[in-house]
């Protein structure tokens, strides 16, 4: 491990299940830098949810060990934000309660608390909306505000769950491209889980490529386009293809 | 046309995405008016019935009014409800926060959950009415014991409202807390579970309170004094209208409370679309 890694999952194994007992995930070793933006792509039934749920400190892995840091991940922490699929805002919370609610567990004081969530709201672009209820929201909204919530306890690595999976394709692209701002402008470390082959190539810096039975890496490959990429960009279309290659070779 | 645009108190107004909230304003005034109209039918219908009715089988609407105004000048009336609150208010009250407490510990922990599951299976089909005897020998007749009788009802209806409330709260919710920083039963129980709960709690709470009213009858059955006990006396001496008389105030208390309730309700939820 050198200096600059910021999350190593170290050979990780999962396994499920007493009399039948599964192998969800074997040896996964992947290595992230401070700063890097990772995907992760593979087939359904290749154990990224588990993996991710495992990396979060939700569940712990059967074998193998997850470092953040250097240190041991045995239960989730103020220095992992998670942003799940569902978004998962809290419905009886305003955007703001929702977004201040990881601060106020931390026992922030309310005036630096107001200062964070509005930062973090014209971050996300939601100032307006700061008093109003979840379930007066769109989708990209939700998980707008469910970003923003993540990002106001200052996490050093974000980690992401399909985060785009639940919205229409315009708002998809809208909520990349404004991730890429946010991860330039908060240079944070990203581990983002997605089954969207051109998702993983028009944000990560690389790619892992999963497969299943057992839930493994298959391959992890560079992406060496400069951002912003276009989808019509040749170089990007070829990225495309050999992911879903590997992907495909595997099914 | 015409119509408010009303910004529904939020101060910016800056959320074109809620609307015709005044929508609601006509509709509560229809309601309203079709809900008096009923009222003044049911009235009308009544006072016919009565009118092929010998006054101790029905009295008419008009002699229950007469009788509902003496009995409250005389103050036989105010006597009798503040004797019922004495016991219907602690009996609630203590019903419903040991009930709610109940649900929540049972709801959330398994091992609490299987250890008391029998035990709660056998009390449970008890009738507070048959518990009578109990109340009188721990009790004695007074407002403890008719209290007694009230918070065992609002106790049942509290517990597996509050129990099912907790036990549907969302496992990702409880998830998300956690990678935000709520550590521990006692305040993923605070954070999450309660607010999440809160919906069931109160229509429990709400319930609960009617039931409670219902169960002042019944507790002063065995001699405790206030408006359960004037029924029963009016009716065994065959004063129908002194009957339909204390009936109402029973109805009225019930209305008043719940009304209030249901204000606060609907305050304590407004985050539900």
């Amino acid at each position: 491990m050198n200096e600059m890694t910021k999350l190593d999952i170290d050979r990780v194994g999962k396994t499920f299940g007493g009399d039948e007992p599964v192998r969800a995930l074997d040896a996964v070793d992947i290595s992230i830098d401070d700063g890097e933006f990772v995907c992760i792509v593979g087939p359904s039934g290749c154990g990224k949810t588990t993996l991710f749920r495992i990396v979060a400190g939700l569940e712990p892995p059967t074998d193998g060990e997850i470092r953040l840091d250097g240190t041991a991940v045995t239960e989730p922490g103020p220095e992992l934000g998670v942003v799940f699929q569902e978004y998962h805002l809290f419905p009886w919370l305003t955007v703001e309660e929702n977004v201040g609610f990881g601060l106020k567990q931390q026992g922030v004081d309310k005036k630096e608390r107001q200062r964070r969530v509005t930062e973090m709201l014209s971050l996300v672009g939601l100032a307006d909306a700061a008093s109003s209820y979840p379930s007066a929201l769109s989708g990209g909204m939700k998980q707008r505000v469910a970003i923003a919530r993540s990002l106001a306890v200052d996490p050093s690595l974000l980690l992401m769950d399909e985060p785009f999976g639940a919205v229409d394709a315009r708002t998809k692209e809208h909520l990349q491209q404004e991730l890429l701002e946010i991860w330039t402008e908060t240079k944070k470390t990203i581990l983002f889980i997605t089954h969207d082959v051109d998702e993983a190539v028009a944000l990560a810096d690389r790619v892992v490529v999963m497969a299943a039975d057992p839930g493994r890496v298959s391959e992890i490959v560079s992406i060496d386009v400069p951002r912003p990429r276009r989808r019509s960009d040749p170089a990007v279309g070829a990225y495309v293809e050999q992911i879903r290659r590997l992907i495909g070779a595997r099914e | 046309m015409g119509r408010k645009q009303t910004d529904g108190g939020v101060a910016s107004g800056t959320q074109p995405w809620i609307r015709y909230r005044s929508r609601i304003d006509s509709e509560t005034v229809r309601s309203y008016l079709l809900g008096v109209s009923g009222v003044i039918g049911f009235l009308i219908l009544w006072h016919l019935l009565s009118l092929t009715q010998p006054d101790i089988v029905l009295p008419s609407p008009i002699a229950v009014g007469e009788r509902f105004v003496d009995e409250l000048l005389s103050g036989d009336m105010t006597t009798a409800l503040q004797q019922s609150m004495m016991h219907w208010l602690p009996g609630t009250i203590v019903g419903t926060a040991l009930g709610v407490g109940a649900g929540v510990i049972l709801g959330w922990s398994r091992t609490a959950d299987q250890i008391t599951a029998p035990v709660v299976r056998i009390l449970r089909p008890i009738p507070p009415l048959a518990m009578i005897g109990f109340a009188i020998a721990w009790f004695g007749i007074n407002h403890v014991g008719a209290a007694f009788i009230i918070a065992l009802g609002a106790f049942w209806i509290n517990f597996y409202a509050t129990y099912g409330g907790v036990e549907s709260v969302s496992d990702d919710l409880i998830d998300v807390g956690r990678t935000l920083g709520v550590n521990g039963n006692l305040a993923t129980i605070r954070t999450i579970v309660i607010p999440s709960a809160l919906p069931e709690i109160l229509t429990g709470i709400r319930t609960g309170i009617g039931r409670c009213w219902m169960l002042v009858v019944a507790a002063e059955i065995f001699g405790v004094p206030g408006i359960g006990r004037e029924i029963q006396r009016a009716s065994t001496n065959l004063l129908v209208d002194r009957v339909i008389a204390y009936i109402l105030v029973l109805s009225l208390m019930f209305l008043v409370v719940d009304t209030l309730f249901r204000v606060g309700q609907r305050r304590a939820l407004r985050w539900r679309a």
